[in-house]
């Protein structure tokens, strides 16, 4: 009983009579919110830097804004008395029924997320199997469209299209008609490019030879001009 | 005309080998609002931009093997822009792992006389197709959601009639011949969007038949 109350007499009297180390008087003093800027000056103060690890060097306008601000931001000021205005006029009723719906929600979002149930994992899982988000015969489908033109039509025109129609866009003829260009690789010859090549009649399958012979020879380095 | 891979070619001058990573995937029309959701907030933060395009493929036939393809594609949308004509090669068959059908790319703008161009040159259009819809972009990877439809009459890109009820989706990348980084990003991409839409790599050689 006797160390007891010596116990407590001596924290009581510490209490009251509590002596700040250094280390804690340096805290009280920043931490006070009745700090009242005496001098600003552009010049760097280096205790000031010491007692702030090096964050404040220099105790001058720029950083009154910031660190000696005690009101809001101006848009934040303004957020807050549109909120309060919206506040005041629901009234008290409405506002705690608010209240209790917020809570409600929260309480059994916090529920779900904390008590992860099994049952709860496979009635989603058979959600997303009755809803497939994908056709893989429709992937099939269009890769093969896009890789080699399945499904699109080709463009095979049913009588001869004459070479004279430079000016009508693409022209619809179909695919084997230059049987008769030759291309050949490079051997030294100087590269001949020849006229136009003439689209044939495809009356049948069968090639149908024509007089125009085009030598369409690919450049290559060796039939540069300028050897080196 | 099969040319070699392109990854184990040299690179000897002019412009490095540009690869292009792709990964396919479509979603059904009534799902496409939750995945344009999705992916507005996983790529990069753009105004959403959509596009209206017209390609047309090209192809050359010689007399041996494979036609020599060509993609045309200009914007509808913005019609005084220049048209983007594109090669595509065989798709890389080394690498059983990875992820993403990697195939050369070659890449050009051209002027407005490209059709007259290459039917001087002596391609021959083999289809042609417009794609609208949306276009998003994370770091490398561009992400295309678009809707494709048919041209009924050629050249009139009004009449159109759209090929079936999904869109589709595709993640791409381009990367210089050998660095192999983007495969990844766009694998852990693909991963996010699941189980939305499965990002697949979809062989196109193996469509055909």
């Amino acid at each position: 009983m006797a160390v007891g109350s010596g116990q407590l007499r001596s924290a009581l009297w510490s209490a009251e009579h509590h002596q700040q180390t250094a280390q804690e008087r340096e805290d009280a003093v920043l931490s006070q919110p009745s700090n009242i800027p005496l001098l600003l000056s552009p010049d760097r103060d280096e205790d000031l830097a010491k007692l702030t690890e090096q964050r404040v060097p220099v105790f001058s306008h720029e950083i009154v804004p910031d660190y000696l601000r005690t009101k809001p931001d101006p848009e934040v000021e303004e957020q807050e008395k549109q909120l309060s205005v919206e506040a005041a006029r629901i009234g008290p009723e409405v506002a705690q029924k608010q209240i209790q719906t917020l809570n409600k929600l929260c309480s059994n979002l916090l529920e779900k997320l904390n008590n992860p149930r099994d049952d709860r994992d496979s009635e989603s899982a058979a959600i997303r199997q009755s809803k497939p988000s994908f056709n893989p015969a429709d992937t099939n489908a269009l890769v093969g469209a896009v890789a080699f033109g399945k499904g699109l039509s080709k463009c095979r025109p049913p009588g001869p299209v004459a070479p004279g129609h430079p000016g009508q866009g693409p022209m619809m003829s179909g695919g084997p008609t230059l049987q008769q260009v030759t291309i050949g690789g490079g051997s030294g010859q100087q590269a001949g490019m020849g006229g136009p090549v003439a689209p044939q009649q495809q009356g049948q399958p069968g090639k149908i030879p024509s007089s125009i012979k085009t030598n369409i020879k690919s450049a290559s380095g060796s039939m540069h001009p300028y050897n080196r | 005309m099969e040319a070699p891979p392109v990854t184990s070619m040299p690179v000897t001058g002019g412009a490095v080998n540009m690869m292009e990573y792709l990964l396919q995937g479509s979603v059904l029309d009534q799902a496409l609002e939750s995945l344009l959701h999705r992916l507005r907030g996983l790529c990069d933060n753009m105004d959403p931009e959509t596009f209206t395009d017209h390609e047309l493929v090209y192809l050359l036939k010689g007399q041996q093997g494979n036609p020599f393809i060509l993609r045309a594609r200009r914007s509808l949308s913005h019609p005084t822009s220049p048209w983007h004509l594109r090669y595509l090669g065989q798709p890389e068959v080394g690498d059983k792992s990875r992820h993403a059908l990697v195939r050369n790319c070659v890449d050009v703008a051209a002027s407005h006389s490209l059709p007259e161009f290459l039917n001087e040159m002596g391609f021959r259009m083999d289809h042609e197709f417009t794609a609208n819809g949306h276009i998003f972009r994370k770091g490398v990877m561009k992400i295309v959601v678009s809707k494709l439809s048919r041209i009924l009459v050629p050249g009139n890109t009004e009449n159109t009639e759209r090929l079936s009820l999904s869109y589709l989706v595709e993640l791409s990348g381009l990367a210089p011949a050998g660095q192999d980084t983007v495969s990844e990003d766009m694998r852990s991409f693909a991963e996010q969007l699941k189980p939305l839409v499965h990002l697949e790599k979809i062989d196109p050689s193996k469509q055909r038949h």
